[in-house]
């Protein structure tokens, strides 16, 4: 389940005050959430948390719950 | 006696030469790379020739396909030219397209390009069916490509009929169709033939000193001439290998250039300014342990405003990585002209000018003085071979050199006109010039570029015009009806420019102001644009132009120039 922190560090980085996003959220349906603004985002959700990612493991990520996961697979670590 | 005057005969003649040398690797992000050598493509290009010959297509039906990165698209690709049809490759619609402006996008598209055929997915099925099906519409038949059994033993009789029709066809006939950008609807279609495109080889081979040995990295899609001749056309009429990136997997992952130029020791690569920055900015370090760009010898850029800052970002990042400066090139160029007009010298600094900003906008290139605003200018080359481009003033008288104007051009690879639009041709068509909407200068036999008539807005290399920005958000609740217009904004950081829009609106209170740029976004969204900024202003603030109309330029310009407390922007 997408968590408020993340989804506040998604808006923030999106210029939004207020968006719904859940689980099955995927880029192309949120204002600003393109290909370009992508990267920023992962990188913002990286310094917030203090984790890294692998490109790799972020080409994979289909929708919020996934980045969700991964950031959760990262914290338990 | 055996001529390669077609492409086809060209690819025969280079799979007889080197049948096992890597012609197209389709690469894909942790996966085994797909291997076409120059024989096995053009074997499964037979094989799809005959799927296309047994549907009824003709010579000179044009075939659009809307596939997506996928490692059958090059042999559907030669399958098609084999039966002598011409291929239009387009882009396959981003999930946040509208299905309505896809579908009005195609059918403009159709209209003017005389699409016949689409090869497509069959995930699209349900939007283009009702294409198909509408009175008057151009196109056929839809196929599903990807689904055919190519497998199956070809019969001889069949595939000598095909033979002869590939080898009736003509060094003047039509080999492909390319599109030039224009708004919704209203793409420039360019149909390319053998001889041009044979000889634009030749052309930027010699001008690049490019040869067998080469290996081209692409990410760069195939419904842009950059991608399609720069990158597909141009290295497998060569000899060359050339390795295919998925654009979408690149943008969400830039490593990905940069590992295959490691691993398959890739020598030449075309990219958008932008993507300097992307590359310089957002790879962490730990991921470029493994990469070597000792390789690449030519990094090219073009189809957006080169910028001094950008290639310097990329120097300090990947020097340490073995770039070699001097494998910075640009180009200028444009489908009309199959490809390119110009490029740098290969191997040589890029001339940059430091020029007095002021004055340039007055139209005069004047080096800058210790008090000048600069304007870095990088050049866009020298003239290729068959090439001549000159610069006029509005009144289409020409300028000398150091003078700004619009850059008009010609060369042996150019275009004979839009097909099925001669009004459009005869805008922009005079005495044989093409006048390209681009203003720029001549300094020392070497072109600079460094504005865009019309208002065009590059975002990454993508052309997008504001008309198109302008109808969407017209549309919206809230902002009065007319009062809206879009510019491009520089976005230093990115490298390239950002989409803004200012609409006039009677709403005061900030809770309404952000409820309606959400929608203005929306409207964005709607048509595949992401809308970097919005100013709201209150009614009857823009500059109307003498047309009555909003000015784009006026408007952007006051808005720059000055704070204004009646604006809310966000």
């Amino acid at each position: 389940m997408v968590s408020d922190e993340l989804k506040q560090v998604i808006l923030k980085q999106l210029n939004l005050d207020e968006f719904e996003i859940d689980d099955d959220t995927v880029a192309p349906s949120v204002p600003g959430w393109d290909s370009l603004s992508h990267v920023n985002i992962i990188v913002a959700v990286e310094q917030h948390f203090k984790v890294k990612f692998k490109s790799m493991e972020v080409l994979k990520l289909k929708n919020v719950g996934d980045l969700q996961k991964l950031v959760d697979s990262k914290l338990a670590k | 006696m055996d001529k390669r005057d077609t492409l086809w005969k060209k690819w025969k003649y280079n799979a007889g030469l080197t049948p096992d040398k890597d012609a197209i690797v389709h690469w894909v992000a942790e996966e085994e790379p797909v291997r076409w050598t120059f024989k096995s493509l053009i074997e499964t290009a037979g094989k799809f020739s005959h799927g296309i010959y047994k549907a009824g297509i003709k010579k000179n039906d044009v075939c659009a396909i809307i596939i997506r990165h996928n490692p059958f698209l090059y042999p559907l690709y030669m399958g098609i030219s084999r039966a002598g049809a011409l291929p239009a490759i387009l882009a396959y619609p981003n999930p946040r397209l509208h299905p309505d402006k896809f579908r009005q996008g195609l059918e403009g598209m159709a209209q003017r390009s005389g699409l016949d055929y689409i090869f497509t997915e069959r995930e699209l099925e349900p939007l283009i069916k009702p294409l198909i099906e509408k009175p008057g519409s151009t196109i056929k038949a839809v196929f599903f490509p990807l689904e055919w059994d190519i497998n199956s033993p070809v019969d001889k009789k069949t595939d000598a009929e095909i033979e002869s029709i590939a080898q009736s066809v003509k060094e003047t006939d039509y080999f492909l169709v390319q599109h030039s950008s224009g708004t919704t609807g209203l793409q420039k279609p360019i149909a390319v033939t053998h001889k041009m495109l044979l000889e634009h080889v030749d052309i930027c081979n010699e001008a690049l000193n490019a040869g067998g040995d080469d290996k081209v990295v692409s990410w760069l899609p195939l419904y842009h001439d950059m991608g399609l001749i720069g990158c597909l056309h141009i290295p497998l009429a060569s000899g060359m290998t050339s390795i295919h990136i998925s654009p979408f997997e690149w943008v969400l992952a830039p490593i990905l250039l940069l590992e295959v130029i490691t691993k398959e020791k890739g020598t030449i690569s075309y990219i958008p300014n932008f993507a300097y920055n992307f590359l310089a900015e957002k790879i962490p370090v730990e991921e470029l342990e493994d990469i070597d760009l000792g390789s690449l010898r030519l990094l090219i850029n073009g189809s957006e405003p080169i910028r001094h800052d950008s290639h310097q970002k990329f120097i300090e990042r990947f020097k340490k990585y073995n770039f070699n400066p001097l494998a910075l090139m640009s180009i200028y160029g444009m489908a009309e002209l199959t490809l390119a007009l110009t490029y740098t010298e290969p191997g040589k600094p890029l001339t940059e000018l430091y020029l007095d900003r002021n004055k340039l906008s007055e139209g005069r290139v004047v080096k800058a003085g210790k008090d000048s605003v600069v304007r870095i200018c990088v050049s866009c080359g020298k003239l290729v071979r068959g090439a001549d481009a000159r610069i006029f003033d509005v009144n289409r008288r020409e300028l000398p050199d150091t003078f700004v104007g619009e850059i008009a051009v010609k060369s042996v690879s150019m275009f004979e006109g839009y097909r099925n639009y001669p009004e459009k041709t005869a805008e922009v068509v005079h005495d044989g010039w093409y006048f390209t909407g681009d203003y720029g200068f001549k300094c020392n036999d070497e072109f600079y570029v460094i504005a865009r008539k019309k208002d065009l807005i590059i975002v990454a290399g993508k052309n997008i015009y504001p008309e198109d920005i302008e109808d969407a958000v017209n549309q919206v609740e809230g902002i009065l009806p007319g009062r809206v217009i879009a510019f491009g904004e520089e976005d230093s950081s990115l490298g390239t420019e950002k989409v803004s829009v200012v609409a006039e609106t009677k709403l005061e209170t900030d809770k309404d102001k952000n409820r309606l740029r959400i929608d203005i976004l929306k409207a964005g969204m709607s048509i595949d644009i992401n809308i970097g900024k919005v100013y709201l202003a209150p009614p009857r603030w823009l500059i109307k132009s003498s047309a009555g109309k909003p000015s784009r330029r006026a408007n952007k310009e006051r808005l720059t120039l000055k704070e204004d407390p009646q604006i809310w922007s966000r």
